[in-house]
């Protein structure tokens, strides 16, 4: 019993607590630590009269701020269109913006000042940037522009899509690296398929770029769709040079010119054109934006203060070691643990070296590289008794900030030397072995290359391959050849095996010449009767195996009937009837025929045969 | 039937004996005397410490056009000798295509690397590093041979399966295992005749690459001696390579060997 009721109490706190979390996530506010900013901005700085443009009041780091009245503006009417807002998390911090936008209808022609607007919320005064808008006559083709077309465009298309190239600070030293940001600036323009920046560079090394961040910016108070290309950089000879300038080649999407409408597509950087360039509403045209190039000092090292282990590490750094064991046998490894850490370039960091390696035999360290991190292992042996103290480590590097090289020491690191309890003077051999021994471990000795071969081997010409032989390829075809030979002349047999029809239409000439030859023989014989019967069933056996007939119901009308649809010729056909009738006659009637029309008849069906064969073929 | 069952199967079986052995024949080829000698002479320099000498006989003997797999070992024991690594690395992967299996071969050039500092490294994408472990113990000859069987037990078995209803009832273990292994060996082969023209090592001590073929471009990055590259592209002086990373850069001709 009281286990349930315990039960019940956690998950009534458990929903409690689920609810609290929901409402927090859902309702709740978000919390904006940062100051609030007021800024105005215009999506055109030009614009003619008739037409109109967008006026956003933008306060960053607030979402609940209600829309501002605008005052009355001079030499415009305005309307109210709605709010926008956006918010984002980035590494766990919330930031928003609420956006009221307004429309602006200029009223005469001149350049005229937006602003600054003032607005008071919850006892807060907050004041916006002033902007200058140009309001220009309509152009005179627009009157031939059909009804319901946007103003024509008097901006500048360098205005609207332009490339920036900006580096940090302006001088650094040999190696340093910087940061160069390349933006491309957008403003109502539809541009896709844009390519990464390419920069001249001469003099710098340059890393290969991020993926790009898009955001939006004002600049001058008219706000741009902005794409950002981020890179390191780090001068590679002293002296100034000259970076970039930059190119990004993209395509920019155009209405078709077919309503006389030049104006450049409206939307958004990416979202552009999809289903209209696919139904034909819009053109894209190739653009080569190029940017101002910068002047950029890169300054050698200064050679006077250089410590003598620097090994061209530049940055800010934090270095760390440690040593363990710390109490070992004479010979047997200790491990020394150095971690450098900080800001800068990683590449050049080296080795951080011990002031004096005396007594000690020392191993190639082991590297790893993480992003802000240089992780060094290295194995050092004691090989004296002597030893007492493992000594200072120390890194030097450059300090681009303070413009001094900085040395940071950590050790000595004190250590016992045992030494094993045998008498005093095999101590020193013994200990010998044992380094001997590690080292032939680590080192491998006795390593070179086995000897050469006494024999050739299998000599052969220089690049006479298989492959390339022209008589061994010759070989591959055969087998294939044959593979198909014998397909096909499988394919026929099963044909034959399982099609009756082109059985019996293939075997009816050779059965044909076999009754020919017998009719032959008895008319050399002058055997009226014989001559008659084999020449009758010889006519009747490849007239049924040619048209896959019944050959004893084959008959006069059967011949008319089929052979007619076959397209068989009337003269044919007669040779077949007065073969009919003659056999008829002299089987049914017993009269008797003459040799010559005993010939006559077989030439008739001797070419009755051919026309039918001939005919098939 | 059974009769011109029985004569198919011979002429299948006189088809692939007279298939088979011209390859092998074709394969193993003849050794002069004039080559032997030269051979014999080169070692006799190598052995007396004349490694100069004994270099321009191996390399006599390959211009003469002949080659062996022992021929590029000695050669490259010589070059090593002569403290020239890369062209050491260059004589061993020459000779790893007559003797993969050479386990004198492989311990040289194992070590040789590893004096050089560098690792073997195997180029391309997962699928063409496994296709080129599977096949490398064969030679090139030896692969063509291979492909040339399976293309005949191939053929053979859908000829008599033809004949012999029985053998239908492997078809699905021949069309799995048989097909499959045909198209991968082939494709091991294309790789390997591709790689063959193709491959080069750098003989100088460290080489630029650059981003063009000019003596003022810059840097994108240096290739150590005995590494090995892929070249892609000429222009005039320079080679344009591509690294077992994928990189490309140009570098100058005489810097590589191949």
């Amino acid at each position: 019993m009281a286990s349930m009721k315990n039960k019940n109490i956690f998950l009534k706190f458990l929903s409690l607590s689920l609810g609290i979390v929901f409402y927090t996530l859902s309702f709740a506010p978000p919390c904006f630590a940062r100051e609030i900013s007021f800024e105005a901005t215009v999506d055109r700085r030009k614009v003619s009269l008739g037409g109109s443009f967008q006026l956003s009041l933008n306060f960053s780091n607030a979402q609940d701020m209600p829309a501002p009245e605008l005052p009355a503006i001079d030499g415009f009417q305005s309307r109210y269109l709605g709010p926008s807002t956006m918010m984002s998390i980035v590494n766990g911090k919330v930031s928003g913006s609420i956006t009221h936008n307004y429309l602006l209808l200029p009223a005469r022609i001149g350049t005229f000042k937006i602003g600054p607007f003032k607005f008071e919320h919850n006892g807060d005064k907050y004041t916006s940037n002033q902007l200058n808008v140009e309001v220009l006559q309509v152009q005179a083709q627009s009157n031939t522009q059909p009804e319901g077309d946007p103003q024509p465009e008097i901006d500048d298309l360098n205005d609207r899509v332009f490339v920036t190239m900006q580096v940090k600070k302006d001088k650094a030293y040999l190696n340093e690296t910087v940061m160069l940001s390349i933006k491309l600036y957008v403003n109502r323009l539809g541009i896709r398929d844009i390519q990464y920046p390419e920069f001249n560079h001469e003099g710098f090394s340059a890393a290969t770029f991020d993926k790009p961040s898009q955001y939006q910016e004002a600049r001058n108070g008219v706000n741009f769709d902005v794409i950002e290309f981020n890179t390191l950089i780090f001068g590679l000879r002293p002296g100034e040079l000259k970076l970039g300038p930059v190119h990004i080649k993209c395509n920019l999407i155009v209405r078709k010119q077919a309503r006389r409408r030049p104006a450049f597509s409206s939307q958004g950087v990416f979202d552009a054109d999809i289903f209209d360039s696919f139904f034909g509403g819009y053109e894209t045209y190739p653009l080569d934006l190029k940017s101002e190039d910068v002047t950029f000092t890169v300054l050698a090292l200064p050679q006077d203060s250089k410590p003598g282990n620097f090994s061209g590490a530049l940055g800010s750094f934090s270095f760390e070691a440690s040593a363990a064991p710390l109490e070992v046998k004479l010979g047997d490894p200790v491990t020394l643990k150095m971690i450098v850490s900080g800001e800068g370039n990683f590449n050049t960091v080296g080795v951080p070296r011990l002031k004096s390696g005396q007594g000690f035999k020392v191993y190639e360290p082991q590297i790893k590289q993480e992003a802000n991190t240089k992780r060094f292992e290295q194995i050092i042996m004691p090989i004296s008794a002597e030893v007492k103290e493992i000594p200072v480590l120390s890194f030097d590097y450059f300090d681009p900030v303070s413009g001094q090289y900085k040395t940071i020491n950590q050790g000595p690191f004190p250590i016992i030397i045992v030494i094993p309890e045998k008498e005093e003077e095999s101590k020193v051999v013994e200990n010998k072995q044992l380094v001997t021994a590690a080292l032939v471990k680590e080192e491998k000795l006795g390593r070179d290359i086995i000897y050469i071969k006494d024999n050739p081997g299998r000599i052969r010409k220089k690049n006479e391959y298989l492959y390339n032989n022209k008589i061994f390829l010759g070989f591959q075809v055969i087998p294939l050849l044959l593979y198909l030979i014998t397909a096909l002349v499988y394919a026929k047999k099963q044909r034959l095996k399982t099609d009756l029809r082109y059985a019996r239409r293939l075997l009816a000439p050779r059965k044909a010449r076999a009754g020919i030859l017998q009719a032959r023989k008895y008319l050399d014989k002058a055997e009226a009767r014989k001559f008659c019967d084999i020449l009758f069933l010889t006519m009747q056996e490849y007239l049924g195996d040619k048209f896959h007939l019944s050959s004893k119901g084959i008959t006069i009308s059967v011949i008319d009937e089929h052979l007619r649809k076959e397209g068989v010729t009337e003269e044919v056909l007669a040779k077949l009837r007065d073969i009919f009738k003659e056999c008829d006659i002299v089987r049914y009637a017993s009269s008797q025929i003459s040799r010559e029309n005993m010939r006559d008849s077989l030439k008739k069906l001797e070419e009755v045969i051919d026309y039918l064969q001939r005919k098939r073929e | 039937m059974k009769k011109i069952e029985f004569v198919l199967s011979m002429l299948l079986t006189a088809v692939f004996v007279v298939i088979i052995c011209p390859c092998c024949s074709l394969a193993q080829g003849a050794a002069g005397n004039t080559p032997g000698a030269l051979f014999y002479q080169a070692n006799i320099y190598y052995q007396e410490g004349k490694y100069e000498e004994a270099i321009k006989g191996y390399q006599r003997l390959i211009d003469l056009g002949w080659e062996s797999g022992n021929i590029y070992y000695n050669l490259g024991n010589s070059y090593f000798k002569k403290k020239e690594l890369g062209l050491a690395v260059l004589s061993y992967e020459k000779a790893r295509g007559f003797i993969p299996n050479d386990s004198d071969l492989k311990s040289n050039y194992d070590y040789t690397l590893q004096v050089l500092n560098l690792e073997p490294r195997l180029f391309g994408g997962w699928f063409e590093k496994t296709i080129y472990t599977l096949f490398q113990g064969m030679t090139l000859d030896g692969l063509v041979i291979f492909l040339s069987f399976i293309y005949i037990v191939l053929i053979a078995f859908f000829t008599l399966s033809l004949f012999f209803n029985r053998l239908r009832s492997f078809s699905g273990l021949v069309i799995c295992v048989l097909i499959p292994l045909f198209v991968l060996s082939a494709y091991a082969l294309g790789k390997r005749i591709n790689y063959l023209s193709k491959f080069a090592v750098v003989v100088s001590n460290e080489v630029d690459a650059k981003f063009e073929p000019l003596e003022n471009a810059t840097i994108y990055f240096r290739l150590s001696e005995g590494s090995m590259v892929e070249v892609v592209e000429e222009s005039g002086d320079w080679y344009k390579v591509r690294r077992f990373d994928n990189k490309l850069a140009w570098v100058k001709r005489d810097a590589l060997g191949n």
